[in-house]
């Protein structure tokens, strides 16, 4: 027996050895491949960047028509803070004619801005001077950072703004272990007595008030597992919390931290990582907070949703004030700057307001820009920083007047409130650069974009169209030509009889070219449009950049052509330019995240009108302004201000469009209601009220009326349509495409009966 | 009443006195801004003297040899604000140094400032046609053009940057016509003795 039970014990020993052996390679293993997990993570990109999106930077230089007042506002907007000592980046202190800035830094496209302190100098509304105060240097040229206005992030995924540990404030890092992991530089991974504590602090409780994780085990927990609290998972996660400790220093783990800590949700949007979170809450990069701020950062990460500072404000300060306790008991801050700081109010920016994602429609427009040239994963994952078109002072312009002026057009109209839908665009003239855009009236709501994908039918902004047609045709047609305003009756094959009418149901005789297009009279407009040729027409409007499928029917004459606004921004961006077409662009610059050029999107032009005609039907578009459907513009325009536009109305005044330019912007304005139902506007009565105060806001140059070689302006008596003289009192100036003007004198003339100098220029010309 | 068929030489005669009478106009100065605008950049801007604004009403023919060129501003300096023109300085040694594409995107800085600046056009399409860009050198010259509204000297630099792109292209009658012009002008301002302000 005795041998039995050796043998037996043998066996026992040997398949414990065996099990043991077995047990501890695949433990050897199971730690291999956590090790192998953790390092993979580490190694490379440890996120997934989204993409930065950056407003165009304000330039500021001497000559700028800008007041300190809107200096200000541009500096408050970017976050920056009154503070005259101007110790800190983002700071300034205003006078009436004089601005001090200490200017962040910000790595441009085309090279570093380092931060300056800068003194600008006002004489009423326009900056006289910039000095670099550090230096006393006089600056030519300085730009201010520009605003963070989106981030493109995957659906349903994270967004953050990378720090490094060496630039954030050092209260961060020690204030974020003096709460969250007070034994941080000690511990190997994991904290035994940490534990020990929770575990009695919960049994005191009665339920959970306390974990017992380190700083590295919750970073663990947020890079590879769930939030699920079971065994096997409680131990990965303190087997990988002390593999991670080997392999890296303290100071990565926690810059790791810093990154990828939860801080918050924005719709579908994660908010991660003390860089985004700064941003987020406080419109300033991070390296600007005060203690205050940290502390409710700090604060938060113990539950970003329950200490939701916007939602949860009485929460998320007394976590701040306690946050603020630990960090004057560890001595990071005074007791006296305890006291003062508990009494400060969040601070934080409203919702949607902290300068991301607060312009939906126009980084929709980017997003769909880029999406040309980059694959999605680009966008999401390699942290591009792109630089777009953007003006905050220009979007701002446009998104307050279609807030303010659709309630009113409402209450006048008797429309039950919210009825009325708008989308506008601005662009700049000479570059089709997009400058603002709103896609509904709902400003911050990303939702249907309007600017960009209502097809709305454009009415008589298409008129200019057939014009321009005409006038490309001096030998047959001029700004006086006279056009019959008579009843057409059109039979197209397999369509009712067409019988277009004027607005008014009237008939006026026979007009003036350039009338029949400030008056937006339609049957000229018809006889004209019939007498070129749809084809002719189509093709105009198709070199001025419309890119849609209406077909070569008379109709189109009249407008039946689906577009956007930035469509049609495009278009008229064509005549505003003199003839050169340019794409609407949003985008001028994309950056490697580490701020290397990576494409630039240079301006691309092409001429495709000759400059005489375009400069012949801006005249009349001009007489659209002064004495046509344009002409209310005025109630609010300085008078002196010369402007080119069309109004433009649909069927049972579905749409009210008005479109117009200046010397330097193009802006769109549609008005309408989203089921297609009339909304008793042309034009004039509902978009052109929100077009006017817009470009008066801009403080839109005048056009400045100088012809081109081609064109020559003739005096000419308006009755006959001939050449005026001094004797003729009511003579008004034209321009002519050169050679096409009237030859014979008016009857007003005293050349009239003479053969004067005239008779010299017809024996040349043969006439 | 429109005549089809100008005789060449007619014409030329019209163009002539034009500019004769023109350069009796008196020229404004070259820093000017817009008449009773505030716009959001002051934009200093020439008002190019009228070579053709004048009413044809003296009958007299006189040789081309004695016609004056006007008072056009012969460089950005003239007309562009100290911004514009350190940042065309700026283009300038990008440009020297081999690296248009930077000099390009420093000239586009130059133009959201001054949108208008002819020379910032010219200055962009010589440095499209160093990247090789030929379309878009020949499109912002003729905007450059357009924008001069007859300003020989800035004309002469567009249409050589034309010409060059059209021969780069392989368009040979493109860069013929803008070769002509190039001859035009220089026959212009080797006959004009210029005038003094």
């Amino acid at each position: 027996m005795a041998v039995n039970i050796r043998s037996i014990k043998i066996a026992v020993i040997s398949v414990l050895v065996l099990a043991i052996s077995i047990g501890g390679v695949i433990f050897a293993g199971y730690l291999v491949k956590l090790d192998r997990e953790i390092r993979d993570r580490f190694a490379g990109a440890r996120w997934a960047l989204p993409a930065q999106v950056y407003a165009a930077p304000q330039e500021l230089y001497a000559g700028l028509p800008l007041n300190s007042g809107d200096l200000v506002h541009e500096l408050q907007r970017l976050g920056y803070r009154d503070d005259a000592r101007l110790e800190m980046t983002g700071t300034y202190s205003a006078g009436a004619q004089r601005v001090d800035v200490y200017a962040r830094g910000f790595d441009f496209w085309d090279g570093v801005q380092a931060p300056e302190r800068l003194s600008v100098s006002f004489s009423g509304d326009v900056i006289t001077d910039i000095t670099d105060t550090d230096k006393n240097q006089p600056r030519d040229l300085v730009r201010l950072d520009p605003m963070l206005i989106g981030s493109i992030y995957p659906k349903q995924g994270e967004d953050r703004v990378l720090v490094k540990l060496s630039d954030v404030p050092p209260l961060l890092p020690k204030g974020l272990v003096a709460v969250e992991d007070h034994g941080f530089y000690s511990h190997s991974g994991i904290s035994i007595k940490a534990i020990f504590r929770a575990g009695v602090a919960n049994l005191r409780a009665g339920h959970v008030v306390q974990g017992g994780s380190t700083l590295t085990q919750q970073l663990i927990k947020n890079f590879f597992l769930t939030s699920k609290q079971t065994w096997d998972r409680k131990f990965n996660e303190a087997s990988m919390a002390m593999l991670l400790e080997s392999h890296y220093s303290k100071d990565e783990i926690l810059e790791a931290y810093l990154n990828e800590v939860h801080l918050g949700q924005d719709g579908n949007r994660a908010v991660h990582g003390f860089g985004l979170g700064s941003h987020f809450y406080f419109n300033k990069p991070l390296n600007e907070l005060r203690p205050q701020e940290i502390a409710l950062l700090v604060g938060m990460v113990k539950g970003p949703s329950y200490y939701n500072p916007r939602r949860n404000p009485k929460r998320a300060t007394t976590r701040r004030n306690l946050v603020l306790g630990i960090f004057r008991d560890e001595g990071l801050i005074t007791d006296a700057e305890y006291q003062a700081d508990i009494q400060l109010p969040l601070g934080v920016v409203g919702g949607r307001g902290g300068g991301v994602e607060r312009y939906p429609a126009f980084v929709d427009l980017v997003k769909r820009q880029l999406e040309n040239d980059y694959k999605d994963e680009d966008l999401t994952n390699e942290g591009l920083r792109i630089f777009t078109t953007l003006d905050p002072r220009v979007q701002e312009t446009l998104e307050t007047h279609v807030m303010d002026q659709l309630p009113l057009i409402e209450k006048s109209r008797k429309m039950k409130a919210g009825a009325l839908e708008a989308a506008g665009a601005v662009t700049s003239a000479d570059r089709g650069d997009v400058l603002a855009l709103v896609g509904g009236r709902d400003v911050r709501f990303p939702g249907f974009n309007r600017a960009l994908d209502s097809r709305r039918s454009i009415g008589s902004l298409a008129k200019p169209f057939v014009y321009l047609t005409a006038l490309e045709h001096p030998e047959q047609y001029n700004l006086e030509s006279m056009i019959d305003d008579q009843p057409i009756e059109l039979k197209l094959p397999g369509a009712p009889v067409w019988t277009p009418k004027n607005y008014d149901r009237q008939l006026h005789g026979p007009q003036h070219l350039y009338m029949a297009l400030a008056h937006s009279m339609n049957l000229p407009t018809v006889r004209l449009g019939l007498s070129l040729g749809p084809a002719a027409v189509l093709k105009t409007m198709r070199e001025a950049g419309y890119a849609g499928d209406a077909k070569a029917l008379p109709s189109i004459f009249l407008g039946a052509v689906d577009a956007s606004p930035l469509q049609m921004a495009e278009m008229y961006g064509t005549l505003a330019s003199g003839g050169f077409h340019a794409e609407p662009s949003a985008i001028r610059e994309v950056q490697t995240k580490e701020g290397k050029p990576l494409q630039r999107y240079p301006l691309q032009i092409k001429q495709v009108f000759s400059d005489g005609p375009v400069y012949l039907l801006t005249w009349a578009m001009e007489k659209v302004m002064t004495i046509g459907t344009g002409s209310s513009a005025y109630s609010v325009l300085s008078p002196n201000t010369v402007l080119a536009g069309k109004s433009g109305t649909t069927d049972d005044y579905r749409d009210s469009w008005f479109a117009g330019f200046g010397a330097d912007r193009v802006t769109v304005i549609w008005v309408g209601r989203d089921d297609n139902r009339s909304t008793g506007l042309s034009g004039s009565s509902g978009a052109l009220r929100i077009w006017m105060r817009v470009m008066k806001d801009l403080h839109v140059r005048s056009l400045d009326n100088i012809p081109p070689a081609s064109v020559e302006e003739i005096s000419i008596d308006p009755a006959s349509g001939l050449r005026a003289d001094e004797q003729c009192i009511d003579a008004i100036s034209v321009p002519y495409l050169r050679n096409s003007g009237p030859q014979e004198w008016a009857p007003c003339a005293a050349q009239a009966d003479q053969s004067g100098p005239m008779q010299w220029l017809k024996d040349i010309f043969g006439n | 009443m429109v005549p089809r068929y100008v005789d060449v030489r007619s014409k030329l005669i019209v163009v002539t006195v034009a500019l004769l009478l023109a350069a009796c106009q008196t020229t404004s100065g070259t820093h000017q801004v817009y008449p009773g605008t505030t716009g959001p950049e002051g934009e200093p801007l020439s008002t190019p003297p009228k070579p053709d604004a004048a009413p044809l009403q003296v009958p007299e023919v006189l040789p081309q040899a004695q016609v004056p060129i006007p008072d056009y501003p012969k460089t950005a300096g003239q007309i562009s604000g100290a911004a514009v023109t350190s940042l065309m300085k700026r283009a300038s040694d990008y440009r020297k140094a081999g690296q248009p594409d930077q000099a390009a995107g420093t000239l586009e800085r130059a133009l959201r400032i001054e949108p208008r600046n002819y020379f910032v056009w010219s200055a962009l399409a010589q440095a499209y046609l160093a990247q090789k860009n030929y379309a878009q050198a020949e499109s912002m010259a003729q905007k450059s053009n357009a924008l001069a509204r007859g300003n020989v000297y800035v004309a002469l630099e567009n249409w050589k940057t034309i010409s060059a792109a059209a021969s780069a292209q392989g368009d040979a009658a493109g860069a013929a016509a803008a070769d002509a012009q190039i001859a035009a002008i220089q026959a212009r301002l080797a006959a004009a003795a210029p005038t003094a302000p």
